[in-house]
């Protein structure tokens, strides 16, 4: 699936960032004072902690349209709160080869570990998650070109 | 299954649990008011107990009634609901001395729909049904018609992994052994069957599956893996679904019970019974089962002194994904 | 009281044809199987397979003037205030072909329902549009007890047309003006013989013989009430209920709603959904909950079907369908608990 044209501007798509406060904001807020640049597609959420993340969050982002959704944490044995980080590595795994088991393409949702001084990565990791997720297209799981006015049949 | 031993030995040890004070109800099976269906028997009444039954028609899983009642209780399982009590102390949702578990070794539950569809009847329709070992007697307008048990077991039966409970405080017959490879296998036709068709098409085929459900709840319901006080499907603050029964918030509901109760789950296929649309439920349940199991080596409700799955974490837990 | 001879017989052969020239006029829904589960849908214009296994749908006709699902609204926000957008009013022409007696007495308990205090725009559009073309039960199930609730597998009180299983023909007999006007129509209407008629007439108590599922209704009002507060008697009954919707959302005559709004930035719709009193959360309040205790809403359930109803419509809200017993995943039987419940009150009567 390759992205549409409008009039002016090419289809850009929506990211949904869930960074943990200790670790992965502080890396984006790093990498915003020291001027990097970066794609601007992500929305970034903070939570306390990437263990704060339940598979819900994801799958609302793409249920509301988001193209993407990335999960930033504290690199294993650096987690704020000591293991939360290692929760949120068991459920991402599970999280990501479930739906790609349903159908949803892959990557259409991240994870990375990015720590309060890896501004770079941070740049680095947003750079390669906009491509990939441009190059996939835009997320139509949920839309429903079967719909009669939102009336459900019986058929 | 059907044993005289099993059902006479079930009635003596359950009046004595009662009797005796060890416990404050037994949950058991009783005949149902319709043909070749058993119904739950919870009762603190020793002069229900003559109404226990044992025989291939036991397909509840009764520890779903653990959750919800105090007390001290005598509690049927066969292999696969023992594990989901095995599931329920791991999460601490129940307390060991507070069950007494009378184990059922089991050889196989009947699937009263694969029945209906090997003689093109319907269950009531039907004369009789009676297991012979090995082989099942179907009998419709007194023509007697054989099959092998197989063939009209439930799927999950066809790959069961322990028949016989491992926890248990008093067993009820002999030892059944479990499943071969092969049946393993068979069991699996249908989640098999779509991982050979690609994402799109499988997005598609769950779309059209979803678009019958009406979010009756049923399969939450007699999950006894769900036991939430509040589901997140009754949050208003955050909404995250509306009871709308639009394919995507069913399919979203359903991916969500899913991941919530992953390692949790034993696979004991009561969600995909309990439908009344006839989702294929199992087709999600039982590859989240095989996930956690191919990837983390993690069988559920096998190992009671194990953490429940999503609260634990190994330092080799995978990360390859993980930039 | 009409004659018999008023009928007329079509030949089962030509029931594609008699529903093709429908579809001229009307939308035409037929019981049909989506993965073993029966329920009702357009017809596609050519299936009549129905016929050989139609016994009656798990999801009941009550869907189609009543959806699982109904947008009620959609509205655009800005800065003058809300504009509502309403879906279209008009009455579809849609035929259902097949109704068994007890959904469609079913849908006569619900037109009371949706036209007392209030007339409910969104039902009566669709059922003042409906025609009901009855079919008589040849083969009912052992969980049916419509012949315990004033009606029987052939009952022909609440349709236009009602069809009787004679064998190689459907008897047709007009009930009401709309079912003569169908009949007038169609020129597949066949001369009745004396032995159709006879035939008929023995296809009808057969067929009501063969309800064996029985209750007693003399007296139920009085005999659950007097029961009412046995908290221990209603809590052993809904000991194994696990609260699910399956009895109340497959029940042809349940007509409890929910209505939500959704919003995404300035548009917006309001829904309807159906909703069961037996979900925990049905009652739930700002400040309490009355009905936390599963034997609550289960005593609710029951009271409500054969005490409350009644008492403000004169009928039993239970047409003896037998779906909830069907297809309750651990077969509670509310035949079983009415026994229960007047045995009880008989104890108590004679005490």
């Amino acid at each position: 699936m390759v992205c549409y044209m409008t009039q002016e501007s090419e289809w850009e798509p929506k990211l949904l960032g869930f960074l943990c406060k200790w670790c992965s904001y502080a890396g984006a807020d790093l990498a915003g004072t020291s001027r990097k640049k970066y794609p601007a597609n992500i929305r970034v959420i903070r939570v306390p902690c990437s263990g704060r993340v339940d598979p819900l969050f994801i799958l609302k982002a793409l249920r509301l349209g988001f193209d993407g959704v990335l999960v930033s944490g504290c690199h294993p044995g650096d987690c704020h709160y000591q293991t939360g980080n290692y929760y949120a590595r068991r459920r991402m795994a599970i999280t990501k080869k479930f739906l790609e088991y349903m159908g949803i393409e892959t990557q259409r949702i991240q994870a990375s570990w990015v720590s309060a001084s890896e501004a770079g990565k941070f740049v680095e990791v947003v750079t390669e998650v906009t491509k990939e997720v441009k190059e996939i297209g835009p997320n139509r799981l949920f839309t429903d070109e079967r719909r009669r006015n939102g009336t459900k049949t019986t058929e | 299954m059907k044993d005289g031993g099993m059902e006479q030995k079930l009635r003596s040890e359950a009046k004595a649990l009662l009797e005796q004070g060890k416990v404050d109800y037994i949950i058991g099976f009783e005949a149902g008011s319709l043909k070749f269906t058993t119904t739950p028997l919870i009762t603190s009444d020793k002069d229900d107990i003559d109404r226990l039954v044992i025989n291939p028609f036991i397909v509840n899983n009764l520890s779903v009634y653990l959750s919800e009642l105090k007390g001290r209780a005598g509690i049927v399982v066969k292999g696969c609901d023992s594990r989901s009590i095995v599931s329920l102390l791991q999460d601490n949702k129940v307390a060991r001395e507070n069950v007494v578990i009378l184990g059922v070794p089991c050889s196989g539950i009947i699937d009263l729909g694969k029945v209906e569809k090997l003689v093109g009847k319907d269950r009531d329709e039907i004369d009789d049904i009676t297991q012979d070992r090995d082989r099942v007697v179907i009998t419709v307008d007194d023509n007697r018609r054989e099959f092998p048990i197989r063939e009209v077991l439930f799927d999950n039966c066809l790959g069961c992994e322990l028949p016989t409970p491992q926890e248990y405080d008093i067993l009820l017959g002999e030892l059944t052994s479990a499943a071969s490879d092969e049946d393993k296998i068979a069991s699996q036709k249908k989640i098999n069957s779509l991982k050979n068709i690609p994402p799109e098409q499988r997005w598609e085929f769950w779309r059209s599956e979803f678009d019958r459900c009406l979010r009756c709840y049923a399969c939450r319901n007699v999950c006894p893996a769900c036991f939430c006080q509040r589901c997140f499907v009754e949050e208003t603050e955050p909404l995250w679904l509306l009871p709308v029964p639009r394919w995507q918030d069913n399919l979203v509901f359903q991916v969500i019970r899913n991941m919530h109760v992953a390692g949790r789950c034993t696979d004991c296929g009561e969600c995909e019974r309990a439908c009344p649309v006839n989702i294929p439920l199992r087709s999600l349940t039982r590859e989240m089962y095989d996930m956690v199991d191919e990837l983390f080596h993690y069988k559920a409700g096998m190992d009671k002194e194990a953490s429940s799955f999503l609260a634990a974490y190994e330092a080799t837990d995978v990360e390859d994904f993980i930039r | 009281m009409k004659k018999v001879t008023d009928s007329k017989k079509i030949s089962k052969k030509n029931i594609a044809k008699l529903l093709d020239e429908w579809r001229q006029e009307f939308t035409v829904f037929v019981p049909w199987r989506d993965e073993a589960v029966a329920k009702w849908a357009r017809w596609d214009g050519k299936d009549t397979s129905f016929l050989d296994w139609y016994r009656n749908t798990v999801v009941p006709p009550k869907a189609i003037f009543f959806p699982p699902m109904e947008e009620m609204f959609s509205f655009q926000k800005d800065r003058e205030g809300y504009h509502l957008e309403l879906p279209a009013s008009d009455e579809p022409k849609q035929l259902i072909f097949g109704i068994r007696p007890c959904d469609a007495k079913a849908l006569a308990v619900l037109n009371m329902t949706f036209s007392d205090a209030y007339e409910d725009p969104y039902y009566l559009a669709k059922r003042n549009g409906g025609v009901l073309v009855g079919l008589g039960c040849t083969n009912p199930y052992d969980s049916c007890f419509c012949t315990s609730l004033d009606s029987s597998p052939t009952d022909s009180a609440n349709v236009d047309l009602m069809l009787t299983d004679i064998g190689d023909d459907f008897l047709v007999e007009a009930i009401t003006d709309k079912g003569k006007a169908l009949m007038a129509k169609t020129s597949l209407a066949e001369a009745v013989t004396r032995a159709d008629e006879a035939r008929a007439k023995d296809v009808k108590e057969t067929t009501y013989a063969k309800v064996t599922k029985k209750i007693d209704t003399e007296g139920i009002k009085e005999k659950l009430l007097s029961g009412f507060d046995n908290k221990d008697l209603w809590e052993k009954i809904a000991a194994k209920c696990i609260t699910c919707g399956i009895c109340t959302f497959l029940c042809p005559t349940c007509y409890c709603f929910d209505i939500n709004d959704e919003l995404v930035k300035n548009q917006g719709e309001r829904f309807r959904s159906w909703d069961s009193c037996a979900f925990p959360l049905y009652t739930k309040m700002p400040m309490e909950n009355p009905r936390v205790e599963k034997w609550r809403r289960l005593r609710q359930k029951v009271c409500h079907k054969y005490v409350f109803y009644p008492m403000n419509f004169d009928v039993i809200a239970c047409t003896g369908c037998g779906r909830c017993i069907r297809l309750c995943p651990v077969n509670w039987d509310i035949t079983q608990t009415l026994d229960n419940l007047s045995a009880e009150a008989q104890v108590k009567m004679e005490k």
